[in-house]
């Protein structure tokens, strides 16, 4: 491998720790006070009226924001822990809720190849993890 | 089914791997008839993008006909030719709404990682990584489409496979560094980079009005090519002075538009390549940015650049000073294909944008590992390989 591709891939590594300790921490209590929200591209009343299952089966555990956003970008949708809940499955729940509402599912990924190779295998670990990670 | 995939660093090979299946409703299933490697496939090879596993299919350049469409589905219908954008776009997001579609929001099913590593993610790609979603690429005898209305586009009966084929990357991409870059009428537009992308560039500033366009490149072979098919004046750096040339050809003022399309493993004559090689020794940087910071330098006061070479991750002696005190306008993007492929079609119909000359080397699949050796290392000529399925 070449250096910039060493440089890369030490980045892509420092990368996949992060994603995996974000999911380690705070799992409920900690940063509880936070909201996670997405924007969703339909009106409030629309979220109101459809708000998809993935996120609803959550309802007893979590406080549920939905409000305008600005400039025309639709509908804020936010949730807050009440329980006992980690934030990655609700990272997940929003995202495949907004999905839901504005695309009509939630796009799955291909199979993964049968033969991965070790570093394919550790890429794995990070992309079974993935969906219900980042920034939220 | 047969496919080529990335097996490791330089290392890509024909292997047998299940055929796709609808996976969502609004799936298809397409058999691919043309796909072609693009210079972003590069970035994989040399292990520049580190989200690879063994086994992946690679290929996002692609046209075809519909197999199998899910229930839903309504654009498209088995015996349909298409063209497929290499963005996977739900086409119902605020930035697919606002013709922003590499930005998708649905897309991208490992949002994690490049949340991450740029702060958000941008939309799926196929064959591209794992950081763009897992999506298995179009050097196969089929391949799955995800939302299959919004990212796939009907090819017009006047408009043969080969034309076609490059509607789905390289000419949307070329199109929107000279649209989104702000070409003027009467203005003097410099490209860098003399691929399929820079020559799509260089091709559309033309057709968006551009007095002069000078393409930059230090294959001959390549320039030559762009000189024959669209009559662009050309300047090989590895023998010309590209400042000076620049300056003789505008009077003095640099170029009103300069258009990137090289990407992170530019090449250098100068000193500087020298520094960017000691920098990613030494792990300070990801990118050799040195076509950008040439666009930059050379861009007249007030200009505008667009950068449509792919980069990953970190650069450096990024020349802000320039940017800032010139009043410059820098923009990128990976391509909102979906925004410009009808037009582009339709002017490929009308004759007015050739693409079919890039097609250098076409080959069966069983070749892909020569394609792809030829298409990196610029030898017999090759501009693009593409496979025939
Ligand atoms: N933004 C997008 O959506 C998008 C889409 C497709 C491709 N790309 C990117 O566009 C770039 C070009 O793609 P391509 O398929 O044309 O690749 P290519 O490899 O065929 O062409 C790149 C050209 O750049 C030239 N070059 C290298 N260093 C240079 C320098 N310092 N100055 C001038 N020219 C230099 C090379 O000689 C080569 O001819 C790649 O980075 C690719 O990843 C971006
Ligand atoms: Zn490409
Ligand atoms: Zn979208």
């Amino acid at each position: 491998m070449n250096t910039a591709g060493k440089a890369l891939l030490v980045a892509g590594v420092a990368t996949a720790a992060a994603v995996v300790r974000r999911r380690r921490r705070a799992p409920a209590g900690r940063r509880s006070g936070q909201w996670l929200v997405v924007t969703v591209n339909r009106a409030p009343e629309d979220v109101q009226s459809s708000l998809p299952e993935d996120l609803a089966r959550w309802r007893d555990q979590v406080e549920l924001r939905i409000r305008p956003a600005t400039g025309d970008k639709g509908t804020e949708l936010g949730v807050k822990p009440v329980g006992d809940v980690a934030r990655h499955d609700l990272r997940l729940a929003l995202r495949r809720a907004k999905a839901v509402l504005e695309a009509g599912e939630v796009v799955q990924p291909d199979t993964a190849p049968t033969h991965p190779g070790p570093m394919g295998r550790a890429l794995q670990l990070v992309t079974n993890r993935a969906g219900g990670g980042g920034r939220l | 089914m047969k496919a080529l995939c990335w097996e490791g660093i330089n290392d890509v090979r024909v292997q047998d791997v299940p055929d796709p299946r609808l996976v969502n409703d609004q799936d298809m299933i397409l058999k691919v008839r043309l796909s072609t490697v693009c210079g972003s496939d590069l970035h994989l090879l040399t292990g520049h993008i580190p989200f690879m596993q063994a086994g992946d299919v690679i290929g996002h350049e692609f046209m075809g006909e519909v197999v199998e469409v899910g229930p839903g589905v309504t654009r498209h219908r088995p015996g349909d030719r298409v063209v497929v954008c290499s963005f996977i776009v739900c086409g119902r997001c605020w930035y697919c709404r606002n013709e922003l579609y590499s930005l998708c929001d649905n897309t991208n099913t490992n949002p994690a990682i490049t949340q991450h590593l740029w702060g958000s993610d941008p939309g799926g790609i196929f064959g591209y990584s794992h950081a763009m979603g897992g999506f298995r690429g179009s050097h196969a005898e089929y391949v799955r489409v995800p939302f299959a209305d919004h990212t796939a586009i009907p090819i017009p009966d006047a408009v043969d496979d080969m034309s076609a084929l490059f509607a789905s990357d390289s000419v949307p991409t070329g199109w929107m560094g000279a649209d989104l870059g702000g070409v003027q009428r009467g203005d003097v537009v410099a490209v860098w980079g003399c691929g399929a992308v820079g020559q799509m560039a260089a091709r559309a500033a033309q057709l968006l009005g551009a007095e002069r366009v000078l393409v930059i490149d230090r294959f001959d072979y390549r320039l030559r090519q762009a000189e024959s098919a669209f009559g662009v004046e050309t300047i090989n750096y590895a023998e010309t002075s590209v400042g000076d040339a620049l300056l003789e050809a505008t009077g003095g003022r640099g170029p009103d538009v300069c258009i990137e399309a090289v990407g992170c493993e530019a090449h250098s004559t100068g000193p500087q390549h020298v520094y960017d090689q000691v920098k990613s020794k030494l792990k300070l940087e990801m990118d050799r940015p040195i076509a950008v910071r040439e666009a930059i330098y050379h861009c007249r006061k007030g200009g505008s650049v667009f950068v449509l070479g792919v980069f990953t991750g970190l650069v450096d002696k990024f020349p802000l000073g320039a940017l800032m005190n010139k009043g410059l306008t820098v923009r990128g993007a990976q391509q909102h294909g979906q925004r410009y492929i009808p037009m582009l079609l339709d002017r490929i119909a009308s004759g007015e944008l050739v693409t079919n000359h890039l097609a250098t080397h076409v080959m069966p699949l069983s070749e892909g590992a020569r394609g792809y050796e030829l298409f990196k290392k610029k030898e017999d000529d090759c501009v693009r390989s593409v496979f025939r399925l």
